[in-house]
């Protein structure tokens, strides 16, 4: 036994407890510091960088070859109902840890300045939020799952309906409304799971289910599996209901709209990938036409509505729609590549989206506006902010060696492979994307100045470039190497189309 | 029945209600005798001895477990759990009570004696195993609590409050007693025990149907269901706001201890219709009225209309998941609710001024530890996970489940979604909206604050670790069914 | 001898007569004797059914009911008291500060 290994067994069992928590912890200790601005930030900043250092572990230490969960923890919590404390990963939620980790620090940065008010609360949110993300994608237990899905709600509703702008309590109370509300049939699904099961853990209900130990179980399927969709097709959100979205991003800080749509909005997809696929696969299968019909309606919709909005923030939003429908179409080919790219594009449009919500916040704090046309000719007197802007745009639009590419070729090779109609169509939705950044970009950065103001707009500080410079790196990486992140997602995406290979080959039998 | 001289043990039986009683009759013999200014103070302190007392008394009990005097009280698990809830919410309230009294200036030295009175008639129904014993602990509570939400004799609406709940209340006496009465004459008695043996065996005679559905309607009233909640809304809005937080939750829970005794233990039939109508009004007339109030105080009293709806749900489910659901129910009600009108009645000042809505906006910014704390009582109320509002409605619909009542459980569903927007309404309203007119920030005093402390501890405590409480009801609950 | 159901019935027709008058009658005074004809129809009913299982506690507990309905009393007229001294009116329609 070499030292290594020795290492990683007694860091393995608490690693996700500590990234999960830390955030946590840390927002109770800065409940007890008192009010000066500037060590908070600084406090929050070293607290969100930890978490994101250990959370490093996970990738660097992970059994790659190796299929199913892993870093597990499992304790009982709660005997009636049975409930365990049961964290683990496998590739696929892996990454997505480590993508909240990695924006966390990100929104500390973006937010030092725009807040300038009730600041000390702002960041314990923020960090009650992170502790929230995370544990949505480590819980393995059905129950501690809906817990942390749940608790994301609160605080992402006080960092809109606080923090935000506008409507700013319109777009939390109809944020709040419709994920609780969806999410409530969720609940309804669990329970009746653990009807039948006697437990909420997600590796034995699984079993059971492939097992045909559930009683009733046949009938309940088409509901069931409904009733986790729903939850997770708000969230994503897919094209019919999507209303939420605009306005909870329009009115949102900076901050909130960075881990709204990098972060929040992947607890749908993956959700979907997790349990609607884990453990429902001949209702995933059965349900799939309709699914990816919506998916490429959103795509095709939400880049339509995208090329239209006189709102930088707003054309973001619907661009995350149309991104987002991607992802779903990924998911329900049941494909290798199919489910890889899903993955693969959860992570780029986390980091590209993010990117591109700083950048457009940035721009708020100087101009106090998202109206494209409030801007023009921006590229001469900031420069480099200009730079950063077509960097990332690119990065979105999927340029090759980018990371917005990897993840739609494969998705869309995936779709080709099901059925080539479905690639086709979410091929223009590329076209389309394309389409309306570049054509916001132009509108913003290119031609004359024509507002005074506008002349004299100072270039990104040291801080912005600080806060900008990781997620462009993060994007080039992801573009030039996607197997670096690609070869931990494949075991995961193989374990879950296990049962659709067995189901296929049982087709293809007849 | 041997109709000898009650044995020291069965006195130990009554323990928490000879010393609650004492702690009464002391400060009521006290109240002319001292000084005015320091009354408050003085007396205040006798009434949270006395009630801590009582809870050492109920633990002391809790060893001799048994029937005392002929039968008609009964010490087990199940009324030890009532015990200890009654009078830790009486703790609870006469600490948050301080504060209120002086701000109001009202003298109230006899109020903390009227709570331990209505204590003492709560603790009773928990634990009679006898109608009419019942009857008289209900009497009790009842009666006090008439006073007590006439407590601020000045306010008009006070008395008012007090009158209307007054009569609605000996209103509903009167159907519970003729309950009683045509129960006593289906089966030739009273107490609990042969009743249920009576019902067991012969075809149930007419008679008993008709006394359940009194008795329903009679305690039905008590605990504020639909359709028999009519007065709450008003008695809410117009009593003393710590006086609610007591009337909300004390003789709420009693009244569920009666009704789980009667119609659980006495296997009382045609039970289950009448339960599942009153609780899917409750429900919806309960959310459905909260969504339009404007007084904070009319707000949580149609909330709690609608939480004795899904409290009922547990009652339509089947004795032995759902007895211990209600109980962890009561409890878990008991501390957000308490908790919430402790922080209504602080901000509340002179004369009650500040209750609306309104006067809530900007509190966020005002004391945000008094908004954080308050939220964390509406998460509760709302049943967000973490906080013991969840694991109560948890339990309540999976017993509902696990007994097929589908329809009942989506009906409580659906308006626990209903629920969670006038809840928020009070959230956003802290923390989103800004004050319109400068709205005076009182400092919390000490009592108050460890009154929200011990609140926000239990409604944690039974978000987080609810097993050991779930697993106690469990037990008392089978106790109570074998 | 008079049947006990006779008893019953004019304890039942006392009973809905107070329910009546409680629900109908607009002086808070003449309400809260509507209460006591609701008790004094249960109590007819107790000795009826006390006769009737040859128990003397039904007959006992008459007496446990008329004290707690004398305590109930002292209590509420000091209420009714209460509100007319604030509002100087007993008519139940007029004593609406809190909307029903």
């Amino acid at each position: 036994m070499n030292l290594h290994s020795v290492e990683m067994d007694r860091w393995s069992p608490i690693i996700l407890t500590l990234v999960t928590f830390i955030p946590l912890a840390g927002a109770l200790l800065l409940l007890s510091l008192p009010r000066r601005d500037r060590d908070i930030r600084v406090f929050s900043l070293v607290v969100t960088l930890f978490t994101f250092v250990l959370s490093l572990h996970l990738p660097v230490h992970l059994h790659r070859a190796q299929a199913g969960f892993q870093y597990e923890l499992d304790r009982a919590w709660i005997p009636t109902p049975n409930i365990h404390y049961h964290l683990g990963v496998d590739g696929v939620s892996m990454w997505l840890v480590v993508l909240t980790t990695f924006l966390s620090p990100l929104c500390v940065l973006i937010s030092w300045n725009s807040i300038h008010e009730r600041v000390k609360e702002f960041f314990i949110i923020l960090l009650v939020l992170e502790t929230a993300l995370i544990g949505v994608f480590v819980a393995l237990d059905l129950f501690l799952f809906y817990f942390f899905w749940e608790a994301t709600l609160i605080p992402m509703a006080l960092l809109i309906g606080m923090y935000g702008h506008g409507r700013k309590v319109y777009a939390a109370v109809k944020f709040f409304m419709y994920t609780m509300i969806a999410s409530v049939f969720m609940l309804a699904a669990i329970l009746w799971l653990y009807a039948k099961v006697g437990s909420f853990d997600f590796v034995t209900i699984q079993n059971a289910i492939r097992n045909g130990q559930v009683a009733n179980f046949t009938g309940a399927a088409q509901w069931l599996f409904l009733g986790f969709f729903i939850a997770f097709a708000v969230k994503v959100p897919l094209f019919p209901f999507h209303t939420w979205l605009p306005d909870a991003h329009v009115e949102a800080p900076t901050a909130g709209s960075v881990l709204l749509a990098g972060v929040l909005l992947k607890m749908g997809t993956y959700g979907m990938l997790r349990f609607n696929l884990g453990l429902f696969p001949d209702q995933a299968r059965a349900n799939a036409w309709w699914v990816m019909i919506l998916a490429l309606i959103g795509i095709v919709y939400g880049a339509l509505v995208a090329l239209v909005q006189p709102n930088m923030k707003k054309l973001i939003a619907y661009s995350s729609i149309s991104h987002l429908g991607f992802v779903v179409l990924g998911i329900f080919t049941f494909t290798q590549a199919g489910l890889d790219g899903a993955t693969f594009v959860m992570l780029a449009h986390g980091v590209s989206t993010g990117a591109l919500f700083m950048l457009a916040g940035i721009l708020y704090e100087r101009r106090h506006t998202y109206e494209i046309l409030e801007f023009g000719g921006l590229a001469s007197s900031m420069p480099v902010y200009a730079s950063f802007f077509l960097f990332v745009v690119l990065a979105s639009v999927g340029l090759p060696l980018l990371n917005g590419f990897v993840g739609e070729f494969l998705v869309l090779s995936g779709a080709f492979q099901a059925r080539a109609i479905y690639g086709i169509l979410g091929a223009t939705g590329i076209i389309w994307s394309a389409g309306y950044l570049l054509w916001m970009y132009q509108r913003v950065f290119y031609g004359k100045i024509t507002h005074v103001v506008n002349e004299t707009l100072p270039d990104l500080d040291p801080r912005e470039r600080i806060a900008l410079l990781p997620a462009a790196a993060a994007a080039l990486v992801m573009g030039v190497a996607p197997l670096l992140w690609l070869n931990a997602i494949d075991p995961a995406v193989q374990t879950a189309l296990a049962p659709f290979a067995q189901l296929a080959s049982k087709v293809v039998g007849q | 029945m041997a109709q000898t001289i009650p044995q020291g043990v069965e006195y130990v039986r009554i323990l928490p209600e000879i010393v609650l009683s004492l702690f009464g009759m002391v400060i009521m013999v006290l109240d002319p005798l001292v000084d005015e200014r320091s009354t408050q103070k003085l007396l205040g302190l006798i009434a949270l001895i006395g009630s801590v007392a009582a809870i050492a008394a109920t633990l002391y009990q809790s060893q001799f477990p048994g029937l005392g005097f002929w039968g008609m009280v009964k010490v087990d698990g199940f009324s030890t759990f009532f015990h200890i809830l009654v009078t830790a919410i009486a703790a609870v309230v006469i600490l948050s009570s301080f504060e209120y009294m002086q701000v109001q200036q009202i003298r109230a030295g006899e109020y903390y004696g009227l709570i331990l009175f209505g204590a003492v008639g709560m603790c009773l129904m928990s634990s009679a195993v006898e109608l009419v014993l019942i009857f008289i602990a209900l009497e009790t509570s009842s009666i006090s609590t008439y006073v007590l939400a006439g407590f601020r004799r000045r306010a008009a609406i006070s008395s008012e409050a007090s009158l209307k709940y007054f009569l609605l209340g000996s209103f509903a006496t009167a159907f519970f007693l003729y309950g009683v009465a045509l129960m006593f004459g289906a089966t030739g008695s009273t107490s609990i025990s042969v009743i249920a043996q009576a019902l067991r065996l012969s075809p149930v005679p007419v008679l008993a149907y008709a006394g359940i559905a009194f008795m329903f309607v009679g305690l039905g009233f008590k605990v504020a269901a639909a359709p028999f909640h009519v007065w709450t809304p008003d008695v809410y809005e117009g009593a003393p706001a710590p006086v609610v937080g007591f009337m909300s939750t004390a003789p709420k829970a009693a009244a569920f201890a009666v009704l789980l005794r009667v119609m659980f233990e006495s296997n009382a039939p045609g039970r289950l219709w009448l339960i599942w109508v009153a609780a899917a009004l409750s429900m919806t007339l309960g959310n459905v009225g909260a969504l339009v109030q404007q007084n904070v105080k009319r707000l949580l009293a149609y909330s709690s209309i609608a939480h004795a709806g899904y409290l009922l749900v547990a009652f339509a489910a089947l004795a032995n998941n759902g007895i211990p659901a209600a109980m962890f129910y009561t409890a878990s009600y008991a501390a957000m609710n308490v908790g919430a009108f402790a922080v209504v009645s602080h901000l509340a000042g002179a004369g009650e001024r500040y209750v609306t809505l309104d006067d809530y906006a900007g509190l966020g910014r005002r004391s945000p530890l008094l908004a954080a704390t308050l939220t964390i009582f509406l998460l509760s109320l709302i049943g967000i996970p973490m906080t013991g509002g969840f694991f109560a409605k948890f339990y309540v619909f999976s017993a509902a489940l696990q007994a097929n009542l589908v329809g009942l459980t989506i009906i409580g569903v659906l308006n626990s979604a209903v629920g969670a927007y006038y809840y928020l309404r009070i959230i956003v309203v802290m923390y989103m909206r800004e004050a319109r007119e400068e709205v005076p920030a009182i400092p919390v005093s000490p009592a108050l604050g460890a009154a929200l402390g011990i609140s926000v501890a239990a409604t944690l405590y039974l978000g987080l670790l609810p097993g050991r409480v779930l697993e106690y009801a469990s037990r008392s609950a089978a106790e109570l069914l074998h | 001898m008079v049947p006990i159901s006779y008893y019953l019935v004019l304890s039942g027709i006392l009973f809905a007569c107070g329910v009546t008058g409680f629900l109908i009658k607009r002086n808070i005074i003449s309400i809260f004797m509507s209460i006591e004809l609701m008790l004094n129809g249960v109590n007819l009913s107790f000795v009826a059914f006390a006769a009737q299982w040859h128990a003397l506690s039904g007959q006992i507990f008459v007496f446990f009911v008329m004290v707690v309905a004398a305590a109930e009393a002292a209590v509420g007229l000091a209420i009714i008291i209460a509100v007319y001294r604030t509002r100087e009116t007993l008519n139940i329609d007029q004593v609406d500060l809190l909307k029903l």
